[in-house]
């Protein structure tokens, strides 16, 4: 009887211990700082010193506000054609149609995977921009041509159109897989042609997931960053930013516009979430084949379609392969020839990756100066080394902490199923998705940047190192939705009798959990903590609203050693050393998702065979030996 | 072992809600000591519903749960001590088969080396080798994982193990194999089972004694002769194998009480045999006829109805499509049944 009673204290000491903590996240680091935004708002004061609820919202329709939201409504309206346009196209060319080289197409396609955020919009460009290498080509054999055509709406577009394939490239990608092939051979057996094929039986089941993808896309497209910042386009949450470091001094309510702004962004998300999720809710096409059959690539019998395709798809993998080939080539050539945009293999250095150079140069006096260590290799320089680091650390953290809340939670989701509990639990998860990552932030930034939140002990967040704690904490919740569905999904794949069977055989509900049901979804677990953690390793929005010295994260770095760079013999190489920082970031990304998605998603029949195909293979080979 | 009289499993005014429903209306059952009990009956009757009761997983709202004269209804799962092979068969799909024969020992912290004796020794009995011992439970083929579910499940030395339709996710042949070695695993181990099934020739094959349940009621709980050969109730006799019903001009004929329901097994039907004195013996048509090998299956049209009969094949006697016959039934073969009030 006693050990019954401290086994039932401990465990209600857990779950004291859980409640108060996702109260303590909910309510500490998702409703109070955000309501705190909201009111900011309608407690803006007058010229005369008074509270004017609704003066923000009368200087926001006189001044020039609104182009910031039609400009960002018009992004993300057009991003949503051409995403889907790109990801139907990419993912039918490698995975629908009998296209030749369709598995390097694929690796081509999916290198958005590896490469994105503020990589990937620095990668453009290094391409497109003024002295890009694409524009410094063009230049040379079209010297009138505008060097400055890559920049605005247009630039912004091209840019987040081949950024946000992603998902397309992984779901849309799950989805085609998943048709049944009968389905097909059924419709050409009843006389239609394949477009018909492709149009009434192929593209209904994957109307669910398209619809989700262009409702991601819709959301990415209006609270776009990096890509507007960079590349010069006036849109709401470059705004935001700008605002939210901005002085009354300079212009009026710049907090409470900021506010305002966040808060017109968030009701935009809150709208289309609220759609999708009826949509969801209404069921999806669900295969009832019990024996389905694998999809057959489809030849295009057309010759003319076919060659079209074929040329279609190339032109794709080369926008798709073009910065990262640049990317990767210019990161062993010396600052010369990046200046110059030209390959040489005399250029050949890995310089921007290790050690260190001096750098001689011309003053405007005429005096030949070296500057010491001037030019400097990625890990033989602090601030790249220690920008990557930070990153590193805070999102791994982040990505880790976002994991383990949410699997405790959709635990106790799928053991209190059907209660209100559970309902409860879910939706303070999903909370922050019907937020703007933007109005996370800035409100993170606003609220926590003062000594009178007692729940955290009256420290400001805001200052000093303790910034890191605040991007922790901001890189968390911004990813508990996106963890939350996806680790659910895993949690609905296991089968109840597999805990019931480990409660029978003698384990406690933590062993069973533990032992039986964690290293069920581990997989997926891991694929969640690696795409948040790449998504965040190179994420711009979040660096941006926190930056600081104590939180300059690698976007910043890259952002700030080519504003800076060869200034007074500063920083020489700072192209070539962000290009060998971005590879060494694609290979980490790489090396993580195929560990995740390769290594760790195959089952343990797999790693069996594996095992011991090896040694099989290394008796023989020792055997020879003898 | 099965004739011992000891109540080993006593389920005392068994009653069961989820919300509003209720899915066991005051369920009685003894299980004997070494018996092989089965629950038979549709899907949704409350048969897993009971099974789950006994092992802890539901928690009645009312009566009780004795194993050897304990009241186990409120004792947590993990300490009851009763076995349990799943329909799914739960294999943990994470281990090998010998970490999930092993998992049981482990959780109650036995020592390495009694573990694996253990492990080896059980998985000897139910015929898995040391190499299949090795490999993950996806490698292994249905039948195997069966016995890798039974192995788990007896490993660790239950008083009582408890079957929820273990054989319903095999192939009919394999199905009848293991029906076998399942039995003769029972009578091995003499361990007290309870097997849920809603297949009845499974239930008939192996069951010392059946429970059939109807809507959350045992309609009766006997041998297999005894739900077979003098079923209790209308339903019982009905789910319990093909039968005719008699009525209409037949019964006329045979002067049948009409305020009953009157039924006929398959093989009780003559077809073309010398007139018993007793018998009421009319002629028919062969309608249709199928196939099964060992004996074949007429639907004869008799007097406006259509009678079902099965006939053994002997190669010599086989009646087409069409055929005339005489279809012989005795009054000792009806069952009767009071008819269900309107």
């Amino acid at each position: 009887m006693k050990k019954k009673a401290s086994g039932l204290s401990l465990s209600m000491l857990w779950k004291v211990f859980g409640v108060a903590f996702f109260v303590y996240l909910f309510f500490g680091f998702m409703l109070l700082p955000c309501l705190n935004t909201l009111t900011q708002i309608f407690t803006a004061k007058n010229a005369a010193g008074q509270t004017d609820p609704l003066a923000v919202i009368r200087f926001f329709f006189a001044g020039n506000m609104p182009k910031f939201i039609w400009n960002s409504l018009k992004l993300a309206v057009c991003l949503v054609i051409t995403v889907n346009i790109v990801g139907v196209s990419i993912v039918l060319l490698t995975e629908y149609f009998d296209i030749k080289g369709a598995k390097i197409l694929r690796l081509g396609y999916m290198t958005t995977l590896i490469y994105s955020g503020v990589a990937l919009v620095t990668g453009y460009l290094f391409l497109y921009d003024s002295d890009g290498i694409l524009t410094t080509w063009l230049v040379k054999m079209f010297p009138n041509i505008n060097k400055n055509w890559f920049s605005g709406f247009k630039a912004v577009l091209f840019t987040m159109t081949f950024a946000c394939t992603s998902n397309h490239a992984l779901f849309l990608r799950n989805a085609i897989r998943s048709i049944d092939y009968n389905t097909v051979e059924a419709a050409r057996n009843m006389g239609a042609k394949p477009f018909q094929v492709l149009w009434k039986v192929v593209f209904p089941t994957l109307i669910p997931t398209l619809f989700s993808l262009t409702v991601m896309t819709f959301i990415t497209g209006l609270c776009a960053m990096s890509a507007p910042t960079l590349l010069g386009y006036d849109s709401i949450n470059p705004e935001i930013v700008r605002l939210a470091g901005s002085s009354s001094a300079d212009e009026a309510f710049p907090q409470a516009r900021a506010a305002l702004l966040s808060i017109i962004l968030a009701m935009f998300t809150i709208i289309l979430l609220t759609v999708l999720s009826s949509y969801e809710r209404k069921g999806h096409y669900l295969s009832v084949s019990k024996t389905k059959a694998k999809l057959v690539k489809q030849k295009i019998t057309n010759p003319a379609a076919n060659v079209l395709a074929h040329i279609y798809a190339y032109v794709l993998f080369v926008i798709y392969m073009t910065p990262v080939v640049m990317i990767v080539l210019f990161a062993f050539q010396n600052y010369s020839a990046i200046r110059s945009k030209t390959l040489s293999m005399d250029q050949w250095t890995l310089i921007n990756f290790f050690g260190k150079q001096d750098f001689e140069f011309m003053t405007n006096r005429g005096k030949l100066k070296t500057r010491s260590g001037a030019i400097s290799g990625l890990f033989a320089n602090a601030d790249t080394v220690g920008g990557i680091r930070l990153s590193f650390v805070l999102s791994a953290i982040a990505a880790g902490l976002a994991c383990v809340i949410v699997v405790v939670a959709v635990n106790y989701i799928f053991k209190n199923k059907g209660k209100k509990r559970a309902t409860v639990v879910e939706y303070c998860m999903l909370f922050p998705w019907l937020l703007p990552t933007i109005l996370i932030c800035y409100s993170y930034r606003t609220y926590f940047n003062s000594n009178d939140v007692w729940y955290v002990l009256n420290k400001n967040l805001y200052m000093r190192e303790n910034v890191r704690f605040l991007i922790v904490m901001a890189y968390t919740v911004v990813k508990l939705p996106f963890a939350l569905r996806m680790i659910k999904a895993a949690f609905y794949a296991i089968d109840d009798e597999l805990e019931e069977a480990a409660r029978n055989l003698g384990a406690s509900n933590l062993v069973a959990f533990l032992r039986v049901k964690l290293p069920i979804v581990l997989p997926s677990v891991l694929a969640v903590f690696a795409l948040n953690f790449n998504a965040l390793f190179t994420e711009y929005d979040m660096s941006a609203t926190f930056h600081s010295s104590y939180g300059k994260s690698y976007a910043m770095v890259i952002q700030n050693m080519c504003a800076e760079e060869g200034r007074d013999g500063y920083n020489v190489n700072a192209s070539g050393r962000r290009c060998a920082s971005t590879v060494f970031i694609m290979l980490v990304s790489g090396l993580i998702l195929y560990l995740v998605y390769g290594v760790g998603a195959r089952d343990l029949g797999e790693r069996l065979e594996r095992r011991e195909k090896r040694r099989k293979r290394w008796a023989k080979l020792t055997g020879k030996a003898a | 072992m099965a004739e011992t009289k000891d109540v080993m499993i006593e389920l005392k005014n068994i009653v069961v809600r989820f919300g509003d429903f209720e899915a066991l209306h005051n369920i009685n059952v003894d299980v004997r000591k070494g018996e092989f009990f089965t629950f038979l009956g549709p899907s949704g009757c409350g048969k897993t519903t009971t099974l789950r009761t006994i092992t802890g997983f539901i928690e009645p709202v009312d009566g009780s749960v004795n194993v050897n004269g304990e009241d186990i209804t409120h004792v947590p799962i993990e300490k009851r001590n009763i076995g349990i092979v799943f329909q799914s068969y739960a294999l943990f799909p994470t281990m090998t088969v010998y970490d999930n024969i092993a998992f049981g020992l482990k959780i109650q912290k036995l020592g390495k080396a009694e573990v694996d004796r253990k492990v080896r020794e059980i998985a000897r009995k139910v015929d898995l080798s040391d190499e299949q011992l090795k490999k993950a439970v996806s490698q292994l083929s249905g039948g195997q994982q069966q016995r890798v579910a039974i192995a788990r499940a007896l490993v660790t030395g239950p008083a009582i193990i408890c079957m929820d339709e273990p054989l319903s996710n095999l192939d009919a042949k394999l199905r009848v194999q293991l029906r076998n070695e399942l039995k003769k695993m029972q009578r091995d181990f003499g361990i007290t089972t309870i097997y849920v099934t809603h297949d009845q020739e499974e239930a008939l094959t192996l069951s010392d004694r059946i429970a059939v349940f109807n809507k959350g009621f045992i309609e009766q709980i006997g041998t297999p002769n005894e739900v077979y050969n003098h079923s209790k109730t209308e339903f019982v006799c009905n789910f319990i194998g093909d039968i005719n019903r008699i009525d209409g001009e037949i019964a006329a004929q045979m002067r049948l009480d009409a305020a009953k329901h009157h039924f006929v097994r398959l093989e009780r039907v003559r077809v073309n045999r010398p007139k018993d004195e007793s018998e009421l013996q009319l002629s028919g048509v062969i309608e249709s006829r199928e196939y099964y090998g060992l004996y074949i299956k007429y639907y004869i049209a008799v007097a406006g109805q259509t009678i079902k009969a099965i006939e053994k094949n002997d190669g010599i006697n086989i009646y087409e499509p069409g055929e005339k016959v005489t279809v012989g039934i005795h009054p000792a073969d009806l069952m009767s049944y009071d008819a269900p009030k309107a």
